[in-house]
């Protein structure tokens, strides 16, 4: 039997680099763009020794990237190319490579992210039985593809091509058929009244004028790690579409939303507006809005706002407003609107988001949402 | 397997013993390249675990899995040498590689300052391993981690170079060995860290001459043994190396072609690369391999002779790290440390964390000289003034 003693260094490697992303994550999740390619890099080589290093390498040796030495006849091409390579320690080391930064999948920085997140808020991890009847487990479900997809047999692969083809033009900009494990939902040969809970939409909107960078965004971000953890557990197939807003409201891609640049002023109402604009000709169950703003709409905008704030309340399920606030300053303009309209009616929740304690109490609303719902579900059931 | 290669191995080791080398046997074995990223990773194949090893071994990997960079072969200055040549590998690739090891294993055997290293090493390295699970049993994983990783920190202090006389005293390692209070198992473990590191300073001291030489016999070897085209073929390949392969080879070729074989030889036997470097770059040299001083802000280059050479020969000598040195000043409990190029800055972040690991083994005030002040790391933690 071989003992792989590389990955098991590895493996303690790992975990040393685990800690650190942890205690490091706040600083991390902040950065402006979170995701470059599907990942997320860090600024750390590899977890290194302590050992002692220059601040700054005013000059240092280098070599004409590809010139080589011209040696054994053969040419190099050195000459006039500008690729520049530093020798350092190309010189004396054991290996000879690149040096790359550590980068995680976007995936597994979100599962560390959910983990460390519901560790410090105290969060229960959550699983409900898909379908009434099956057995509740404890355990956390690992949903892998397999999860996803379902049987073959159940699956609608025109369905989940033509929809593949519309994010693919939407996004891209080509009209093609490749379907994204991590992007497209999948579609299956079903009736929607009767299996309600199989699949989310859920739309995600953020305001990025001026003042939504650093603090804000860490919140948000956290906000929207957290609820994916608890959707991700309760829909088998989460379909989620993304849009910003300032002036204009714009829908994005995952990576492009997570990589946003703040600018302009806030219009609120055009996020509602394309919020609703996406939800055109979605027959999934269930359909959730989250909008993350600081609520300081441009003046004449308020009472659109209003409107197409009672126009998406209509539309979707739930309205999760969050009042992005982590200064923890009073609640004014056009979130106290919200505040107070979503304590009257059903539809709408709202959460003031200054800090972990607050994103622990809006998951406990969000929450109840799904306890409802289960009730009128199971009600109806006995019912029939 | 590798009984493929007998016929060539012998055929390549009797060309090079008609060139005048001589070497100890070479066990040869076929892997694959997880292993010899895992032994590349560790130095060793069978040295001690510790998760320094698995970033460097992650990061080959992954290296490896973007095409960014693979290595074609492994070896070990052993009696007798190990060589690993990678599965993945054409047969002609392979055969490179054993001319090339028979180079590093001429190497091993005749210059000067390899045959004066431990060739036992593989086995001290396995018996470290054990001592140190055993330690772990009887001291806690968690604690002899931290002072491994303290050691491993302390360890870049080494010179292969001199391991006696006055210079010694002023090198930590040496320094912590000789007066730091340390538990019995604690001095076993810095002595068995510092050993091997002793090892691997000897082949970073000895880069570019090492590989310059294998490249070279390779190329010599390769001429002689294989077809036109294949050797058109192998040349490219050979042009293609990192850094240290082609400044070395070209110091060989410059050599022979100046000089003559023999003197190639006795260069090999006598010189490390300080003195190669001295010895034979010249601005031709510096202009046809194209290495530079670069001003980054300024975006110039420098070819002048004496910059590059200078640049280049302290990077050999401090292996491109602050130069350290243990204070005279330094008596009984007070340790004091001198960063020598004054002007330069350290990263204050690293100050902080490599004080902490020197602390940890010396358990007294331990204080720096560097970045225009003095750091003193005590019990409280991190001071400066």
């Amino acid at each position: 039997m071989k003992i792989h003693r590389g990955r098991i260094a590895q493996h303690k490697h790992d975990q040393h680099l685990r800690e650190y992303l942890k205690q490091n994550l706040n600083e991390l999740i902040q950065q402006k763009e979170l995701i470059i390619d599907g990942k997320v890099k860090t600024q750390i080589a590899t977890l290194d020794l302590p050992t002692l290093k220059f601040a700054e390498e005013t000059q240092y040796l280098a070599q004409g990237a590809g010139s080589g030495a011209g040696g054994a006849g053969a040419a190099g091409q050195g000459a006039g190319d500008e690729r520049i390579q530093a020798l350092g320690g190309l010189l004396g080391g054991d290996h000879h490579g690149k040096e790359l930064r550590v980068e995680l999948d976007f995936d597994e920085f979100v599962k560390l992210a959910q983990e460390v997140l519901l560790e410090e808020m105290r969060l229960p991890s959550f699983h409900e039985p898909a379908r009434w009847g099956e057995v509740e487990s404890q355990d956390i479900p690992e949903l892998d593809d397999l999860d996803r997809i379902g049987l073959r047999a159940d699956l609608n692969l025109e369905e989940t091509m033509v929809q593949s083809l519309f994010r693919n033009a939407r996004e891209r900009g080509a009209l093609d058929y490749d379907v994204d494990v991590q992007q497209d939902a999948w579609y299956f040969i079903e009736d929607p009244t009767t299996f309600q809970n199989n699949r989310s939409v859920e739309v995600y909107v953020l305001d990025v004028s001026g003042s939504m960078r650093g603090e804000y965004l860490s919140l948000v971000r956290k906000t929207i790690f957290i609820l994916w953890h608890y959707l991700e557990r309760r829909y088998p197939t989460n379909l989620r579409r993304y849009v910003v807003f300032q002036d204009v409201a714009e829908e994005k891609t995952r990576d492009e939303f997570f990589c946003v640049e703040s600018s302009g002023g806030t219009h609120i109402s055009t996020g509602f507006e394309k919020a609703v604009e996406l939800l055109d000709g979605a027959g999934e169950y269930d359909k959730f809005l989250f909008m993350f703003t600081d609520g300081e709409t441009s003046s004449g905008d308020f009472d659109l706002a209003k409107k197409r704030f009672e126009e998406a309340r209509g539309a979707f399920d739930l309205v999760i407003y969050g009042h992005v606030n982590p200064g923890g300053r009073g609640i004014g303009g056009f979130s106290e609107y919200v505040q107070e309209a979503a304590k009257t009616g059903e539809g709408a929740t709202f959460a003031n988001l200054m800090d972990l304690e607050t994103i622990r109490a809006a998951m406990k609303d969000f929450l109840a949402f799904f306890d409802a719902q289960a009730s009128r579900r199971y009600a109806g059931t006995a019912r029939r | 397997m590798i009984g493929e290669y007998q016929t060539v191995i012998h055929e390549l080791e009797d060309l090079a013993r008609d060139r005048g080398l001589a070497f100890d046997p070479v066990v040869f074995q076929i892997t694959d390249s997880d292993e010899i990223a895992e032994v590349a990773s560790m130095g060793l194949p069978n040295r001690f675990i510790h998760w320094y090893w698995g970033g460097t071994y992650k990061e080959l990997v992954l290296q490896q899995s973007k095409e960014v960079f693979s290595i074609l072969e492994l070896v070990l200055n052993t009696a007798p040498s190990h060589a690993f040549l990678r599965s993945a590998n054409t047969y002609l690739q392979n055969v490179l590689v054993i001319a090339h090891v028979l180079g590093h294993a001429d190497f091993f055997a005749n210059n000067h300052w390899y045959r004066k290293s431990n060739k036992n090493m593989l086995n001290l390295a396995e018996q470290h391993a054990r001592m140190i699970r055993s330690f772990e049993v009887r001291y806690g994983r968690e604690r002899v981690e931290k002072l491994l990783d303290a050691l491993l920190t302390v360890a870049t202090s080494v010179n292969a170079f001199e391991r006696s006389g006055p210079e010694l005293k002023k090198r930590l390692i040496y320094y912590l060995e000789e007066r730091a209070p340390l538990e019995d198992f604690e001095r076993i473990l810095l002595e068995s860290i510092r050993e091997e590191a002793e090892y691997f300073d000897l082949i970073q001291r000895t880069h570019i001459i090492n590989e310059g030489w294998a490249t070279f016999v390779e190329a010599e070897l390769l001429n002689r043994l294989l077809t036109a085209k294949e050797w058109a073929t192998i040349s490219v390949q050979l042009s293609n190396r990192p850094a240290p392969y082609t400044i070395g080879y070209t110091f060989f070729a410059a050599l022979r072609d100046q000089a003559g074989f023999d003197r190639v030889l006795e260069i090999r036997r006598f010189y490390e690369d300080v003195s190669l470097i001295d010895l034979v770059l010249t601005d031709e040299l510096v202009r046809r391999l194209d290495i530079f001083v670069y001003d980054p802000k300024e975006k110039q280059k420098s070819y002048d002779l004496q910059k590059v050479k200078e640049m280049l020969i302290a990077q050999k000598l401090y292996k491109g790290e602050p130069r350290i040195e243990v204070d005279p000043a330094s008596q009984g409990r007070d340790l004091l440390l001198a960063h020598l190029d004054e002007d330069r800055k350290l990263e204050p972040k690293r100050v902080n964390l490599f004080l902490r690991a020197v602390y940890s083994l010396w358990r007294n005030p331990v204080k720096l000289r560097a970045n225009g002040k003095v750091y003193t790391y005590d019990r409280r933690g991190l001071s400066s003034t």
